[in-house]
């Protein structure tokens, strides 16, 4: 199909090409032909391990490079104030082909280490800068609540002596000052002075207690702020503690306490004049430290906004370097040739495109070499690639879900693009509802270029992938309301209705009678509010739920004839197809043709009751050939149905045998032939693509053996029968349950119907009647609950409820009937991609 | 009134519709895209209208209410 233009009916046709390429221009011809996105490379070397690749050397100075942008982005992200990373459309290129390419690199290499190693640096500084004001603070705070104590101790009698603490924090530096006042300073009691953690106080407390067995006095009081941890930036909160013991052993068992305890000691002298001194010192070198601490800040800061204005643009730039080394792994050094071989799949269609890719390749980096691309032969499989827009993307995604196509197999995704919204909406079916879905759609895809570059979270952007479905979804949710005719649990009466109500009867109830009138399009809205419209409506919709089934799954049937057709299999037109239509229209097309005359006789005009559709067809296959005759549904139904069960028992052995039989004969004469040679069986010679650069003998020798393993799969009939058995029990049961399975069609447009009836008639229904200005706001404030609840649990999880429901329809009931899905995706080198992938 | 025959002559419009939207998309990339779509909207729609219709021609039960007047916009 398709020799103009390629289409969504079958994936495209793809050709393996022989990439000859020089190694000088190796790096800007991969570069070039990532920017197109078009060919899959093969991996010529699956044998070598990774570290024994050519490229590695490279591939890890990239890897290198990468780590440190990595790092650069984690610094940014901790940083409290945003710093703005100018995204990738507006930075200037870094040009990565060409002569100047190494250079550039280089630079960019040389550039990423200084630039780690400058905020490493100012990391480590601003760290120790904070550890020492951290210290400081607490050194003050115990500075100033030690002199409270000293001034109480001051108004004691007893002697004094001085202390001689040796400095356990090492910035306070009061040994020198302390030798002038030794002698001079009298004292009453030794002390300890610190901080502690608040948690431990009291433990601190009653450990003293008992090792010094009570021979101390202490005391202690709160530091307010709390002291953040800059690495962590965990609380703690500490307390201020002052010790005096008398005799130096006390003394040191204090401190050896203090010590296991997690406390920190401060030298604090005894002289008040001294203590102000070192006040006066910490306050002064706190302000130092706070301004030197602020200096690095403001630098980090600048460093760190300087590297937000490149780092989308070297992200990109590694991120592509690596791709296009690990790529040149994949290719093959000929050493006859003297240049690199490289083999990949390519969309047959974007051949000129890659030729032209390859002279801009060369063009660009000066050399006058050009690459040298030739078609191989070969019996692989190719990878499937459909060529999708924006509006196709999002349908063929969610039924490659399900698996992706066989190499040019029918695919499914290009119906799905109708019969996926329209199957939603039957179960979704509300005029309401579906406008809503429809806006929301639309305003998504005004929004599409802005929100295409944003990163989206995960669950907006699952919506926005699929905004042209959800916009089918809508339109078609709005016609399939009409035909239901239900806008938010309402009807619309657009078309004289079929129906008139009179005066009721004396029981109250009022029985419709006919005008004559047909209402021309959906359901007459005589049916909504009457006591028994379920029943009219369910059993419409089970009806309809079942004609459409058996219509999407005769359709998908169908859908089996381009296949055998395409890849030249008559024998699975007669032996698979043609015996499953008959089966699938004997009993349920039968089943339909029934609903729809019965729907188109009058029965009044009949004598006989019109007759129950579902008992006559259990009947049909219980008790054939006896139809009652005040039940029948026409003349002759009972030799009628009679010839369709037999017709339907007839294609199961047909199912079951045919294939098998016929693949049994053909088995036989090819071994009748016996093994003439190579090459004979297929006709022709051909080139197996590994062996393209081995020596002619060894690529027979492989040939040889490779056919020989395809005359053992044969040879297993066992497999071929068992397989055809299985495949003829799956349709036949499949069948009815499947058609049974539609009836989900029915069952979710009930529950979506009632939900919406439901959801009115318990709010706004009974806000209605009040009058005055506080019913008026009570209705307003109901209006605003109704219409929230509507959208949340009516149209998003009904919607993706119905959504889930549809797909599967697509998957299991549709799908089965046609589909292989035995393919691999295209994933071809592309830079686009590899966006998306991180 | 009511009568099979609309759904007949619906159906020849339809038929007549999709035969037009086969032969009159322009050739193009999407032409076979665009050609299903169609084809399969009409065919779709026309299908929930005929059986919606075809349902309510000549209906088995008459609707009765048990309160004065239903709700209907």
């Amino acid at each position: 199909m398709g020799d103009d233009y390629p289409t969504l009916f079958r994936s495209e046709q793809m050709s393996l090409m022989q990439f000859l390429i020089p190694t000088e221009v190796a790096h800007d011809t991969v570069a070039e032909l990532g920017e197109l996105g078009n060919v899959q490379f093969k991996d010529l070397n699956p044998a070598v391990n990774p570290f024994q690749r050519s490229f590695v050397g490279e591939i890890r100075r990239t890897e290198e490079m990468a780590r440190r942008v990595r790092f650069f982005e984690s610094q940014i992200q901790k940083e409290k104030d945003v710093v703005p990373i100018r995204p990738l459309y507006d930075s200037a290129p870094l040009v990565t082909v060409g002569p100047s390419a190494a250079h550039n690199i280089d630079e960019l290499d040389v550039t990423l280490a200084e630039h780690e190693t400058r905020l490493v640096q100012m990391n480590d500084s601003y760290k120790t800068l904070s550890e020492r004001t951290r210290e400081l603070v607490e050194a003050r705070h115990v500075l100033r609540e030690t002199a409270v104590f000293f001034e109480k101790a001051e108004t004691q009698q007893t002697d004094i002596r001085t202390s001689f603490d040796d400095s356990s924090a090492p910035l306070l530096q009061h040994d020198d000052r302390e030798q002038q006042y030794l002698s001079t300073v009298q004292f009453d009691l030794e002390f300890v002075a610190g901080t502690i953690d608040r948690t431990r106080i009291s433990t601190f407390e009653r450990v003293l207690w008992r090792v010094l067995r009570g021979n101390l006095y202490m005391n202690h009081t709160d530091i307010t702020e709390p002291f953040v941890d800059p690495a962590t930036g965990t609380e703690t909160r500490k307390n201020v503690f002052i010790i005096f013991a008398h005799g130096d052993a006390l003394l040191a068992k204090i401190r050896k306490v203090a010590e296991s305890m997690g406390a920190t000691l401060y030298p604090i002298d005894a002289n008040a004049d001294k203590r102000s001194d070192s006040l006066r010192e910490v306050t002064a070198r706190l302000e130092d430290l706070e301004s030197v601490l602020y200096n690095t800040g403001v630098n980090r800061r600048s460093e760190l906004l300087r590297i937000g204005e490149n780092l989308a643009r070297w992200q990109d730039v590694v991120r592509k370097e690596k791709a296009i080394y690990e790529t040149m792994n994949l290719f093959n050094y000929d050493v006859r040739r003297k240049t690199l071989v490289a083999e990949g799949w390519v969309p047959t269609r974007d051949l000129v495109m890659i030729h032209m890719a390859l002279r801009h390749a060369t063009e660009e980096s000066g050399t006058s070499v050009v690459p040298i691309l030739q078609e191989l032969d070969t019996n692989k499989t190719p990878p499937t690639f459909t060529r999708t827009n924006k509006f196709t993307e999002g349908f063929q995604t969610i039924m490659d879900a399900y698996g992706i196509a066989t190499y040019q197999e029918v695919n499914p995704g290009l119906f799905a693009i109708v019969t996926f919204p329209f199957l939603f909406a039957v179960m979704f079916g509300d005029i309401g509802h579906g406008l809503i879905i429809f806006f929301a759609a639309l305003y998504m895809i005004f929004q599409e270029k802005k929100w295409a570059r944003q990163e989206l979270d995960e669950i907006l952007g699952q919506f926005f992938y699929g905004r042209y479905i959800i916009l089918l979804m809508g339109v078609f949710s709005v016609y399939t309301g009409l035909m239901y005719n239900d806008i938010f649990s309402k009807s619309l009466h657009i078309w004289h209705s079929g129906w008139d109500f009179p005066e009721p009867e004396s029981n109250g109830v009022s029985y419709a009678v006919s005008n004559g009138h047909m209402y021309p399009f959906g359901v007459d809205p005589a049916w909504h509010g009457a006591d028994n419209g379920l029943v009219f409506t369910n059993s419409y919709k089970m009806k309809m739920s079942i004609v459409l089934g058996v219509i999407h799954m005769t359709f998908a049937l169908c859908l089996q004839l381009p296949n055998h057709i395409k890849f030249k299999r008559p024998l699975d037109i007669y032996a698979n197809f043609i015996p499953q239509m008959i089966f699938l229209q004997s009993i349920f097309g039968y089943l339909v043709v029934c609903i729809l005359y019965k729907w188109s006789i009058d029965w009044s005009t009949r004598d006989t009751e019109p007759p129950s559709l579902l008992n006559m067809l259990i009947a049909m296959i219980l008790s054939p050939g006896k139809v009652d005759a005040t039940a029948q549904l026409y003349p002759g139904q009972g030799f009628i149905q009679v010839v369709l069960l037999l017709l339907a028992m007839v294609c199961v052995p047909w199912m079951l045998c045919m294939k098998p039989y016929f693949q049994w004969k053909e088995m036989q004469t090819i071994q009748g032939q016996g093994y003439v040679g190579v090459g004979h069986r297929n006709g022709g010679p051909r080139e197996s693509t590994d062996e393209a650069l081995e020596i002619e003998e060894e690529g027979n020798g492989r040939l040889i053996a490779e056919e020989m393993e395809e005359e053992h799969e044969h040879h297993d009939f066992s497999e071929v029968v068992i397989h055809q058995i299985i495949h003829t029990i799956e349709f036949c049961l499949g069948c009815i349950s499947h058609t049974a399975s539609y009836l989900r069609l029915w069952a979710l447009s009930l529950a979506h119907a009632q939900l919406s009836e439901v959801l009115w008639s318990m709010t706004i229904e009974k806000f209605l009647g009040l009058s005055g200005i506080f019913g008026t706001i009570a209705l307003v404030m109901v209006v605003v609950f109704w219409f929230s609840a509507t959208v949340f649990i009516l149209c998003i999880m009904e919607g993706l409820s119905a959504f889930l429901h549809a797909l599967r329809l697509h998957w299991v009931e549709a799908n089965s009937k046609h589909y292989q899905g035995e393919g691999y995706l295209f994933t071809p080198l592309s830079f686009a991609k590899l966006d998306e992938k991180e | 009134m009511a009568s099979v025959i609309p759904v007949i002559f619906i159906l020849a419009i339809v038929l007549g519709l999709m035969a037009c939207g086969y032969l009159f998309v322009p050739k193009g990339p999407h032409q076979t895209t665009i050609r299903t779509a169609i084809m399969l909207t009409l065919a779709s729609c026309y299908l929930m209208w005929m059986i919606t219709y075809m349902a309510q021609l000549h209906p088995l039960i008459t609707p009765y209410r048990s309160t004065k007047g239903g709700e209907s916009l």
